[in-house]
């Protein structure tokens, strides 16, 4: 059964690389296809990775003028056909705060149909607005009220990029956990690093957390770096 | 204190507060629009103030007004909307009002495109609005410096009663970095705003405050002018920062500002794979503009070739070359609009333009 992925959350949350990495992990299973819903902000989106994605036969649709540095919020007919051909999972990357879930909006009829469908939040406890739980249920009652979509499951996203350590994502477990007591959602998906997350891991089983702030684990790997991001004394 | 992850324009928002500006005034405009952002959802629960213009000249005018009451305060634009910023600036400038102005630089000319640029070096260093007059500007390479540089711009605003400049390219506003916050120690040799309006009674202890750029008086114009030229020299000898990098007995020196720097430093290290030593000298206030350092090191015997590269046609090349006066033949590399090197590229023009 075609399984639908829709990933949304305060902009610079890792929404389009999380939605990279479970794209190329989906695939591994069967078809997949990426939509950049993305009408927000002009960089750092996943059609950027166009040619990765190809290599893979990730199918992709994009807004119509990502990438030509033109600002303007138009989406291409053709992301209608996802509700309807058979794929094995489909992954929306949808644009940061309010703003960019409005672009989800006009496609409601088309998730009421669908059986297999999970809306995940998407939150990294280390950036400025969604460092605590008033904050991230702030944001996130009006990204959910424009995307028109009942949020599934929250996705601990939580990392300072190259500089994190475990302790960055036990941060986000307790915020994970702080999260299902005002809302009961639970968490879907703990993303990190490979080296950082099996850390957090081991610690996690180490003190018995409870998984349903855990959620299933997915290691990433960074494909939104910049290309000179190579030297040294500055990090990145 | 704990790293926090952030992107340039929210990093250089919460520096402006954390430095005690409580009042922005702006346009949006990308890629600088999360700055007036930041400051939308934060200002009002400190009892600042955040007001979204109706245009970038009505946005600057208020800062000129919050400015002239003393109160720390900044505005934030791109390229095209700090044109529109221009007139304003002069009027700071001969108001002798401390502000900070931000300019998250994208292609150009006109609209041009919402890609990093660095094609506002002339405008901001020679002037850019009319008379004799300059504003500080500061070059950030990496967010964190970004932090920095923009708490020290207060600092140097009020120091020196001008309106002072961060100078980034957007890939500075639109870019995650780790940053920190490090507690800094309150100047304490800030001159005190005596002259800034805050309001005149009988009982006042002072004659009023006014605040004008308007000097109809010929020896009033030139007084004021002498005191602003006297200023500047005194900026240029004290405010100047520069950093040098790997420029030791380095054969090959690289000049370059802002994010182009950063890649100039992966460039340095391919090419020293190659076997050739290349350094980097790294302009971090573009006014005043380090010509010491730059002639210093471009001097040194060992040097051989010197290349300044910017994603421009070529501007902050001509005050290397001033400040190089000739003793060297001072080469470019860079495109117009919107173009940004790599390092490989920046390795490959090395050896290109290497004279034997």
């Amino acid at each position: 059964m075609k399984k639908t992925y829709v990933l949304i959350g305060n902009y610079g949350s890792g929404k389009t690389e999380i939605s990279l990495n479970l794209a190329l992990e989906s695939r591994k299973k069967g078809s997949t296809v990426l939509v950049d819903l993305d009408i927000i902000n002009p960089y750092f989106r996943s059609t950027e990775r166009k040619d990765m994605l190809d290599e893979h036969d990730i199918q992709l649709f994009s807004p119509i003028f990502a990438m030509t540095t033109v600002e303007v919020p138009s989406l291409p007919p053709d992301i209608y056909s996802v509700f309807i051909d058979n794929h094995d999972t489909v992954i929306f990357d949808v644009g940061g705060d309010p703003a960019g879930a409005i672009a989800l909006g006009q496609y409601k009829h088309h998730f009421d149909t669908l059986e297999d469908l999970e809306v995940l939040y998407v939150v990294n406890a280390i950036r400025p607005f969604t460092k605590e739980v008033d904050m991230v249920l702030d944001m996130m009652e009006k990204i959910k009220a424009c995307s028109r979509l009942n949020i599934t499951g929250f996705v601990n996203n939580s990392n300072i990029s190259y500089e994190t350590t475990k302790e960055e994502i036990m941060r986000g477990y307790e915020l994970m956990k702080g999260l299902y007591e005002k809302t009961g959602i639970e968490t879907r998906m703990t993303t990190g690093i490979e080296e950082q997350l099996n850390e957090f891991m081991k610690d996690a089983e180490a003190m018995n957390l409870d998984k349903k702030f855990i959620g299933e684990t997915m290691p990433i790997k960074r494909y939104m770096h910049r290309d000179w991001e190579t030297f040294s004394e500055y990090g990145i | 204190m704990a790293k926090e992850f952030m992107k340039g324009c929210e990093a250089i928002a919460e520096a402006a507060i954390q430095a005690g500006c409580h009042y922005f005034f702006g346009y949006p405009i990308t890629p600088q629009t999360e700055v007036p952002e930041y400051m939308a959802a934060k200002l009002p629960k400190i009892g600042g103030c955040f007001l979204q213009a109706e245009s970038e000249v009505a946005a600057i005018n208020m800062v000129y007004g919050a400015a002239g009451a003393g109160a720390r305060v900044m505005t934030s634009s791109s390229s095209p909307g700090v044109s529109l910023k221009l007139e304003g600036i002069s009027y700071l400038a001969g108001a002798e009002l401390p502000a900070v102005i931000v300019n998250m630089m994208r292609g150009g000319p006109g609209l041009g495109s919402i890609q990093a640029s660095q094609g506002d070096y002339f405008q901001t260093t020679k002037g850019g609005g009319h008379g004799d007059y300059h504003v500080i500007a500061l070059a950030p390479s990496t967010v964190q410096e970004a932090i920095d540089l923009m708490q020290d711009a207060f600092d140097l605003a009020d120091m020196y009663r001008t309106p002072t400049m961060l100078l980034a390219d957007g890939t500075i506003g639109q870019m995650m970095e780790p940053v920190e916050f490090k507690p800094r120690e309150k100047r304490t040799d800030l001159p005190a705003k005596d002259w800034a309006t805050t309001g005149w009674g009988p009982n006042s202890n002072r004659p009023r405050a006014v605040v004008n750029s308007l000097y109809i008086e010929t020896e009033e114009l030139q007084e004021m002018n002498d005191r602003l030229q006297a200023r500047y020299r005194m900026i240029e000898e004290k405010e100047t920062r520069v950093e040098l990098y790997n420029v030791e007995d380095a054969e090959v020196i690289l000049c370059a500002y802002g994010t182009v720097a950063r890649i100039c430093k992966s460039a340095v290290a391919l090419a020293a794979k190659q076997g050739v030593k290349v350094g980097l000298v790294r302009p971090i206030t573009i006014w005043p503009f380090p010509k010491k350092a730059v002639h210093d090191t471009i001097a040194q015997d060992s040097v051989k070739t010197v290349i300044t590269i910017e994603i421009s046609a070529g501007q902050m090349v001509e005050d290397v070359r001033l400040a190089v006066n000739g003793e060297k033949e001072v080469q470019f590399f860079g495109k117009p609009g919107s173009y940004c090197p790599t390092a490989e590229e920046i390795c490959e023009k090395i050896m290109e333009m290497r004279r034997a």
